[in-house]
C-alpha cells in the first residue's frame, strides 16, 4: 500500500509538470470526479463518525468493513484527480479545492501520509470495541480537518 | 481642578465575573480553534462557555443591577453622536456606568459572539468528528455557509476587542480615567451622584 501512495506522489509530480491522459477529460468533469472520491471517503466516515459519537451503534462487522473500505480508497490512484486548473478559483462554485494545493503539492502529500497513517491504524482496531475504534477515528477525522483547514475552502 | 469625587458602586460581581470569564472563555474559544488541536473538543467546551455567558449577561441585561440594564445605558444616536463628540477633549467622562458609545460596543460584541456560537454550532467541516451540534438538523449548505462565516467573524471579535482595550488606553492616557479598575473591584471615583444607584 506504501508503494501506492508513493507512485501517486510521483504520478503527481508527474501531472504538474506533464500532461497526462487525465487531460482529455474537462476540468469539471475532473473536479466531479474528485469529489466524488471524496464523497466515498465521507460515506465510510461518517458510518465510523456516527458510531466513535455514539449516533449509530457500535458493529464490529460494519467498522471493520468501513475501515476497510477507506483502505481501498487509499489505493486510488488521486494524482488525476489534482490535475491542474481544477481549482476553485478556475471552476468557482464547482470545487473547494484551493490553488494552494497546486502550489504546495508536497504539502498536500504530507497531509495525505498523515490520512494513510490513521487508516492504517484504524484498521488495526476497527473490530476490537467501540473503545478501541473511538480514538483511531478522532485521529483519522483530525488528518481530515488538517488538509481541510489549509487546502479546501469552507464553501464553494 | 476642584472636582469632588467619592468611591462608587458601578459594577455588580455577576457583570465583571461575566466579564472576565468571557476574556477566559474567548480567547481559549479563539486560540484553541486557531492553534489548538485537530479534534476540537475543548474548542467546543469553550464555546459553549462562551455561549453561557453570553445568554446570562443577556438575562441580566434584563434583570440585573441598574448598570447591567440594557435599558439603562442603552440611547438614542442623539445620545450617542453628543457623546462621541466628547470623546477627544482631555475632560474626565464620569460615566456611571457604559457610556452611549461604550452602549453600542457592548451590544454589538453581544450579538457578534451570539453570531459567532450560532455559526460554530451549524458548523459541519466534514470532517465527521468536528460537526456543530446543530448541524445535523439543517442541510449540508448552511451548515458550509455557517462554516465560512465562522472564522471571518472570529477575526471581527479580534478586532472588536482591539477597540475596546484602545478605548479604554484612551480613556487612561486622554482623561485620566482608570476603566479596569472598577471592571474587577465594583467601584470606581465618580461625583456624588444625587439618586443613588437603585
Amino acid at each position: 500500500m506504501r508503494k501506492l501512495i508513493l507512485s501517486t506522489v510521483i504520478a503527481a509530480t508527474a501531472a504538474t509538470t506533464a500532461a497526462t491522459g487525465a487531460f482529455a477529460q474537462s476540468p469539471s468533469d475532473i473536479a466531479k470526479a474528485r469529489r466524488a472520491f471524496y464523497t466515498l471517503v465521507g460515506f465510510e466516515m461518517a458510518t465510523l463518525g456516527g458510531m466513535a459519537q455514539g449516533k449509530i451503534d457500535y458493529d464490529a462487522d460494519i467498522a471493520s468493513q468501513s475501515a476497510k473500505d477507506i483502505m481501498t480508497l487509499t489505493g486510488y490512484t488521486t494524482a488525476d484527480l489534482f490535475a491542474p486548473g481544477t481549482s476553485n478559483e478556475d471552476l468557482p462554485g464547482e470545487t473547494r479545492a484551493k490553488a494552494d494545493i497546486w502550489a504546495d503539492m508536497p504539502g498536500v502529500q504530507e497531509k495525505g501520509m498523515a490520512f494513510y497513517q490513521a487508516v492504517v491504524e484504524l484498521n488495526e482496531v476497527a473490530g476490537d470495541g467501540l473503545d478501541a475504534l473511538r480514538p483511531a477515528v478522532g485521529k483519522l477525522g483530525g488528518t481530515c480537518k488538517a488538509c481541510h483547514d489549509d487546502y479546501r475552502a469552507a464553501d464553494f | 481642578m476642584s472636582e469632588k469625587l467619592e468611591k462608587t458602586y458601578v459594577w455588580d460581581p455577576v457583570v465583571r465575573i461575566l466579564h472576565w470569564a468571557l476574556v477566559i472563555a474567548f480567547f481559549t474559544a479563539f486560540g484553541l480553534g486557531k492553534f489548538g488541536p485537530d479534534q476540537m473538543t475543548l474548542h467546543f467546551y469553550a464555546g459553549y462557555a462562551v455561549a453561557g455567558i453570553v445568554a446570562l449577561r443577556v438575562i441580566w441585561g434584563f434583570v440585573g443591577f441598574s448598570t447591567a440594564r440594557f435599558a439603562n445605558f442603552v440611547k438614542g444616536p442623539g445620545t450617542v453622536v453628543t457623546y462621541a463628540r466628547t470623546l477627544p477633549s482631555p475632560k474626565p467622562s464620569r460615566s456611571f456606568g457604559h457610556n452611549p458609545v461604550g452602549a453600542i460596543f457592548v451590544v454589538g460584541v453581544l450579538i457578534v459572539l451570539a453570531m459567532q456560537v450560532l455559526t460554530g454550532m451549524l458548523s459541519d467541516p466534514e470532517d465527521y468528528i468536528n460537526m456543530g451540534p446543530l448541524a445535523q438538523y439543517v442541510s449540508i449548505e448552511t451548515a458550509r455557509q455557517a462554516l465560512s462565516y465562522h472564522e471571518p467573524l472570529s477575526f471581527l471579535l479580534l478586532l472588536m476587542i482591539a477597540g475596546h482595550i484602545g478605548a479604554i488606553f484612551w480613556y487612561k492616557k486622554r482623561k485620566g480615567e482608570n476603566l479596569i479598575k472598577p471592571m474587577v473591584t465594583g467601584y470606581a471615583e465618580l461625583p456624588p451622584r444625587e439618586t443613588p444607584a437603585e
